[in-house]
């Protein structure tokens, strides 16, 4: 088995990779999701795995600078140099002037990935795949990566930029059989910026599973992603977070997830779509610099849950709406209480809030649970869809 | 909605600059003084930030001019394509960001999001954070370089990608194009990402430009020449 380095990942995965798998990482644009192959490589090599990296983008140079800075110490570049072959941009420009048709080139790709891993009996292929897609179309450059491994034994990792959307992604699980397929994405709000990974396709695991990451320390971290619910007094906060929460409590995926509730605070959990999301309940009394407590971070959104009925707690609403906007999370507003007499139309809690028309407004009595499923929809999507 | 400055008369007295969220194409023939008119465009003015992804001159040399023209550095981002194939050990910095080669686009992309990403935290300088969303000027220097390397296609899908943030961000964006050097269905292609177009001719040493596409504006040719990084219309 092969371990990526990535704790949540390994963890989705069981026991990790089984020897002889493809694996695809597909980049959204922007996404810093590099560090997924670069992980993987660090681990094999650590594994005492022999390696052929294939990046006609760049030179080896670079590439070592690169992979340095990205994983400091956990990368070991004397077992790099050791245990790993690289054919870089230097190659590809000297096979492209070597062979002049297309047919050729692709033939000169083939045996040099083929010499190479016969003679270093290597064990995994890293592949940067854009490059060679553009120079031989899709099938002929998973041909060609496919040479070296010819017994299948050798497993592939791939990294490419996925600039036409689902429907390539779909040809790796369709046409060409890949075991492991990741989708790195983000949400498309520009802050904050929510990066998270998909299982799309697993050989093992048919369930998508998506988690969001943070890069510290060099390493990937994955974590529940939290939604804070918030807002003044007797708003319905704690009825909200019981009603929300269902299911199993998750299993945290990292630290960031065994961190400890603070007390005073409301807990609950719910899966929406292919996440596991938290919910924390803040209490309605809490000091104007305070609306995150500082063991709480990593909040991807706010729930700000009003008393439709009670425009006399609009003053402090509206002073949570300040602290919200100090701190630019997205957020959005479920005015409860829709169900009592008295209640005021979203048209005028908008107006009285002062609340910008982008901002949604969610009418719901948060005894139910589809009123309150359908906050967190309307959240996540306002998150995840944002336009400006 | 921000509007930003462009420097040319002709467009801020009209309509104020140039939305939030606007996409100019400068195609012009080399040695036009189109690289210093791009530049002059994306001066970020007090407030403002400024991106250059550079695939034809050093970091350093981005800076330079933006330092001549009265911009300050601190303000001034620069994504660099060039320099790390000659010096692989460059680090980046919070302003200076350097990928391999302008084959790179998945470098170029997370370099773009991180320098964004900065802007948006308040990390990027030491001033106060102002106006938000921050208003961010980005230049492309150039999309000629990028299709030497790229195909058209994938191109146009990578520059449908960042066109598309920066109207997100409420940025605006500058791209220059060779004119002399691509086919029509190139250049046709590349517009249908813009907003607008300010073409440039060079006529006895004298370079001229026009602008399509922003209301209000007129299309006729004017002569024009870069000062200190001010664009100077010539009578």
């Amino acid at each position: 088995m092969i371990t990526t380095g990535v704790s949540g990942l390994d963890a989705l995965l069981e026991k990790g990779i089984p020897r002889g798998s493809r694996v695809l990482y597909s980049l959204e644009p922007g996404v810093d999701g590099q560090i997924f192959m670069i992980s993987s490589l660090a681990c094999s090599v650590k594994q005492g795995l022999s390696c052929l990296v294939i990046m006609p983008s760049t030179t080896v140079d670079a590439f070592k600078n690169d992979a340095t800075a990205m994983c400091g110490s956990h990368l070991d570049l004397g077992k790099i140099s050791r245990q790993v072959v690289f054919i870089d941009a230097i190659d590809r420009e000297r096979i492209q002037k070597s062979a002049r048709t297309k047919k050729s080139q692709a033939q000169e790709w083939k045996a040099r990935i083929m010499r190479i891993c016969t003679e270093k009996k290597v064990d995994i292929i890293f592949a940067y795949l854009d490059l060679l897609n553009e120079d031989f179309g899709l099938k002929t450059a998973l041909d060609i990566l496919d040479c070296g491994r010819a017994d299948a034994r050798s497993t592939l990792f791939v990294e490419h930029l996925n600039l036409e959307g689902p429907q390539f992604l779909d040809r790796f699980t369709r046409e060409f059989p890949f075991d492991l397929v990741l989708n790195i994405r983000s949400s498309d709000r520009p802050v904050p910026y929510f990066t998270y990974f998909t299982l799309v396709h697993s050989a093992q695991k048919t369930v998508p599973r998506s988690v969001p990451f943070l890069i510290r320390n060099n390493r990937i971290i994955p974590y529940n992603p939290r939604i804070l619910i918030t807002g003044p007094e007797h708003s319905g906060k704690s009825t909200f977070v019981a009603t929300a929460t269902e299911g199993p409590r998750p299993v945290g995926v990292s630290e960031i997830d065994r961190e400890p509730v603070p007390e005073d605070m409301d807990y609950g959990w719910m899966q929406w779509r292919d996440f596991t999301l938290a919910l924390y309940g803040i209490p309605g009394h809490i000091p104007s610099d305070r609306l995150i407590p500082p063991t709480l971070e990593h909040i991807i959104g706010i729930v700000l849950v009003i008393d439709a009925a009670d425009p006399e707690t609009f003053p402090q609403a509206r002073q949570f709406i300040g602290m919200i906007e100090k701190k630019k999370i997205p957020f959005i507003i479920a005015a409860n209480k829709n169900d009592l007499a008295g209640k005021l139309a979203p048209a005028t809690i908008r107006r009285e809030l002062a609340l910008k028309k982008k901002i949604p407004i969610c009418p719901i009595s948060a005894t139910k649970k589809p009123d309150v499923h359908a906050v967190i929809d309307a959240l996540v999507d306002y998150i995840t869809q944002y336009s400006a | 909605m921000y509007l930003y400055k462009t420097g040319i008369a002709q467009i801020d007295d009209v309509s104020g600059g140039l939305e939030a969220g606007t996409n100019i194409l400068i195609l012009a023939p080399p040695m036009s003084y189109a690289e210093q008119l791009a530049y002059a465009m994306t001066k970020p003015l007090q407030g403002e930030y400024a991106i250059v992804l550079s695939t034809n001159e050093r970091a350093s040399e981005v800076i330079d001019f933006f330092k001549l023209a009265g911009a300050d550095k601190r303000f001034t981002g620069v994504i660099d394509a060039i320099t790390k194939s000659s010096t692989p050990g460059i680090v980046d910095t919070q302003r200076l960001m350097f990928v391999s080669s302008p084959t790179y686009l998945s470098g170029i992309g997370i370099k773009f999001s991180n320098m964004i990403e900065t802007i948006f935290e308040g990390d990027f300088s030491e001033g106060e954070p102002g106006l938000f969303p921050p208003p961010i000027r980005f230049c492309v220097n150039s999309i000629s370089t990028l299709l030497m390397y790229r195909r058209l296609e994938v191109l146009y899908q990578f520059l449908h990608v960042l066109t598309a943030k920066l109207k997100k961000t409420e940025g605006v964006g500058i791209y220059l194009l060779n004119s002399e050097s691509f086919d029509d269905k190139t250049l046709s292609l590349i517009k249908q990402l813009m907003n607008c177009v300010i073409e440039v001719k060079v006529d006895k040493n004298v370079s001229s430009f026009r602008i399509h596409g922003i209301r209000g504006v007129n299309g006729d040719w004017m002569k024009f020449t870069v000062t200190k990084g001010q664009v100077v219309i010539l009578p």
